[in-house]
């Protein structure tokens, strides 16, 4: 516990600075409608450490560190320029080319100098798991400055002042000057994370900036939390672990989103008709996979089995059941003979008495030989589960899409009028849910209009 | 002019005669071109140069210090294949890319022949080398490399070198008989070299036999065995997927408590994550070269070795 404290602390206050500045940026990049400005600003800084680099610099030196503010204020100025440069053609398009343009040119020169193809990688895929105080002792000022810098010109550099040009090139070049060094830290694909999803949750429940950045702060914070203590608990990529969670914050806002803003018993009855919709369809699909091809991958049935391998049991034969539990344990068993000659090789390199080649090549065959006897069991097991499924198709599908047809909303009530009408039974069926909820959405909608969907 | 410079001279029979001698001796190939060899990799060329010595001329394609799993053919690389006779590839899928590009190259050009997999002039360095960490694809690479036909990383055991040069010896030999004894020598010749260096490393690298160290990547594991190097984990056991922090807390925990001195990272490989796991345990970062030329001081298949034997001398002398 106390490893993974000492280990997971020094990026967790990384990822909270860089939470804290790309917020806010976060919020006027969604206000402008610049949304990959970030990655063109990414890629244009490490085509100026690239430069750098080909002219013989160090690739931590203060030189290219200035190569690549010089590039970023470059693209700055072109970004500042291309805003008003148009109305044809939105600003996106030429981020695009920007980004496009840089990462080519970086790659062209990289050719030169090959021991420079890694050293590209890196900057932009970064390592926040790595990061730690040092790297603190570097951010906070520069942070801290420019975050005082915005909050001082916060008049003109609003994004819905529409600011002259000056103003939109103070914006983009402090912009760059943060995306440089936090993507050194934690690579594209978390910086654009911090940069939107944080954004995108504050923007979404508030009106105001101190409001959409306390928000953004809070969700972002969380998120970072959950996405490392997740990457050390289920042994993860620390990185993609953490932008999966930003995802997975910002759907769950999402969810939210309806039943905070608006009518939550609408938005609650809404939800249960996407969920029945949902899983109905699923269960259809499902079914008619099973019936048409059974020997196919069947998604659903084959989750369900990893998550309780009993159900396997319903459907397979006693006789069945017996061979797939034999081929499973000799599976087993021939991945567990091939582990060991594998240590045992691999140990036998620094320890005990070295194995000469023609012992290592038997080990080699041995372990080829089982691999292969191992795949011929997990054949067997397929073929076992196939036949079976072949039998039950019509039976477990028919069944499956019978379920998945009660759950189609409004179906059941149309069903049970339909046979209403039949057994003449008094004419008054209870109203179809569905049309109830029409009614009720659109008595809202007159209390309350705009606010519905 | 051979007769007349054979009548000038003040001792006309016996410089006739040794010039004669020499061309009679020489193949028709020496006087005009040396025979062309490309190989993918560096090391491939220093050893098919070892053999061929000046008689032929090989090039490689992959610069050093480009990880040539993920090579990227280039146009150039067709023409650099024109007129080769013979090319030598690293095989146990470490070099794919090569066979579409000699596919594409023998397609389009006219001169390049002779030279896919299974044809006379394709050398497979890797055929007949004990492979090492050989699991199937279906056992599955719980760590190390994730090579369903072995790690193929097999030059950095100098004993190998005898395999692949063989195997380049008998290509050679086939594509250009009159100059067989001639490269049969030559390999002997550096073979000898290379065993009075073997016992040389051995020597230097006794104190570090046994050792336990770590590694950025399983890159190591032949250059491990010949020299009984003790390598207990990996920064990245899986290649190309970041290391997940409760990997690096169980790794730094080992270090700590078998007192892990030495981290070893390729040049090519990242420097962050090493030199991270290197602080928290108190070990050093050592550079070894994966292949020739990715130190300044690997500049053949030699002086590899040497520059490797150094380099773990000196950090665990440390």
């Amino acid at each position: 516990m106390t490893d993974a404290l000492t280990l997971l602390w020094p990026p967790f206050l990384v990822a909270l600075c860089l939470i804290g500045i790309h917020t806010y940026f976060g919020i006027q990049v969604l206000a402008r409608n610049v949304i990959f400005v970030d990655l063109a600003l990414a890629q244009i800084a490490a085509l100026g450490t690239t430069v750098a680099f080909m002219l013989g610099h160090s690739m931590q030196g203060g030189a290219t560190y200035l190569y690549s503010l010089a590039f970023t204020l470059l693209a700055a100025f072109l970004l500042a320029f291309t805003r008003t440069w148009s109305k044809r053609i939105s600003q996106e398009a030429l981020i695009g080319v920007i980004y496009v343009v840089a990462a080519a040119a970086a790659i062209l020169l990289i050719d030169r100098a090959p021991q420079g193809a890694e050293h590209l990688k890196q900057i932009l895929t970064g390592n926040i798991l790595t990061t730690g105080t040092t790297e603190l002792a570097a951010i906070v000022p520069l942070y801290l400055a420019i975050g005082a810098l915005h909050w001082l010109l916060w008049s003109r550099l609003a994004p819905a002042k529409g600011g002259t040009w000056l103003w939109e090139f103070m914006f983009y070049a402090t912009f760059g000057v943060v995306v440089t060094s936090s993507v050194a830290l934690a690579g594209v694909l978390l910086v654009f994370s911090f940069l939107i999803m944080p954004a995108a949750v504050g923007v979404l429940f508030a009106e105001s900036l101190p409001r959409q950045l306390a928000i953004g702060w809070t969700a972002g914070s969380l998120a970072s939390a959950a996405g490392l203590i997740a990457s050390y608990v289920a042994d993860l990529p620390t990185g993609a672990a953490m932008v999966c969670t930003f995802g997975a914050m910002l759907a769950l806002a999402g969810l939210i989103y309806p039943f905070v803003q608006g009518n939550a018993a609408h938005a609650m009855a809404r939800a249960v008709l996407v969920g029945r919709w949902g899983l109905a369809l699923v269960l259809a699909g499902s079914a008619a996979l099973l019936m048409a091809a059974p020997r196919a991958d069947q998604p659903l049935l084959d989750a369900v089995e990893y998550v309780f391998p009993s159900v396997r049991g319903i459907y397979l034969t006693r006789s069945e059941a017996d061979i797939y539990r034999d081929a499973h344990a000799y599976a087993e068993r021939y991945r567990r003979e091939a582990e060991e000659l594998n240590e045992l090789e691999t140990r036998s390199r620094a320890e005990g008495q070295a194995l000469d080649d023609l012992l290592v090549r038997r080990i080699s065959a041995f372990i080829k030989s089982y691999s292969e006897m191992r795949r011929g069991e997990e054949f067997v097991k397929r073929e076992v589960r196939s036949r079976a499924r072949e039998r039950i198709r019509w039976i477990a599908g028919g069944g499956v899409l019978l379920i998945a047809l009660a759950m189609m909303p409004g179906l059941l009530p149309l069903c049970r009028r339909l046979a209403g009408s039949g057994t003449r039974e008094p004419l008054a069926p209870p109203l179809p849910s569905r049309e109830r909820s029409d009614s009720e959405r659109s008595a809202a909608e007159r209390r309350n209009p705009g606010e519905g969907v | 002019m051979l007769f007349r410079t054979a009548r000038a001279a003040p001792l006309p029979t016996l410089r006739g005669c040794v010039i004669a001698m020499s061309l009679l001796l020489a193949p028709p190939s020496l006087a005009q071109e040396r025979l062309r060899i490309v190989t993918t990799t560096t090391d491939l060329r220093s050893l098919a140069e070892a053999v061929g010595g000046d008689r032929v001329e090989v090039t490689s394609l992959v610069p050093p210090n480009i990880d040539a799993e993920e090579y990227q053919a280039k146009p150039q690389d067709v023409v650099r294949l024109k007129d080769a006779r013979v090319v030598v590839r690293v095989g146990l899928d470490f070099d794919l890319w090569f066979d579409r590009l000699l596919t594409q190259a023998t397609l389009t050009q006219s001169n390049i022949r002779g030279l896919r997999r299974g044809e006379a002039g394709h050398v497979d360095g890797s055929l007949a080398i004990a492979v090492l960490d050989q699991r199937g694809a279906s056992v599955g690479p719980s760590d190390g490399h994730a090579h369903a036909s072995g790690n193929p990383h097999y030059w950095l055991d100098p004993k190998n070198a005898e395999i692949v040069t063989g195997n380049i010896l008998d290509t050679l030999a086939r594509i250009d008989p009159a100059n067989g004894p001639y490269y049969e020598a030559q390999r002997l010749a550096f073979l000898a070299r290379l065993e009075a260096r073997l016992a040389d490393w051995d020597v230097k690298l006794a104190p570090v036999q046994g050792k336990p160290m770590i590694a950025y990547h399983n890159s190591w594991a032949y250059l491990a065995r010949r020299f009984r190097l003790n390598f207990i984990g990996f920064v990245e056991p899986k290649p190309g997927v970041p290391p997940s922090p409760a990997h690096l807390a169980q790794l730094i925990k080992t270090m700590r408590e078998r007192d892990v001195r030495v981290v070893v990272r390729a040049p090519h490989e990242p420097e962050k994550n090493a030199a991270f796991v290197a602080a928290k345990a108190g070990a050093a970062v050592v550079l070894l070269a994966g292949s020739v030329g990715a130190l300044p001081a690997a500049q053949d298949y030699l002086s590899l070795f040497d520059a490797n034997v150094g380099a773990l001398v000196s950090a665990q002398m440390r």
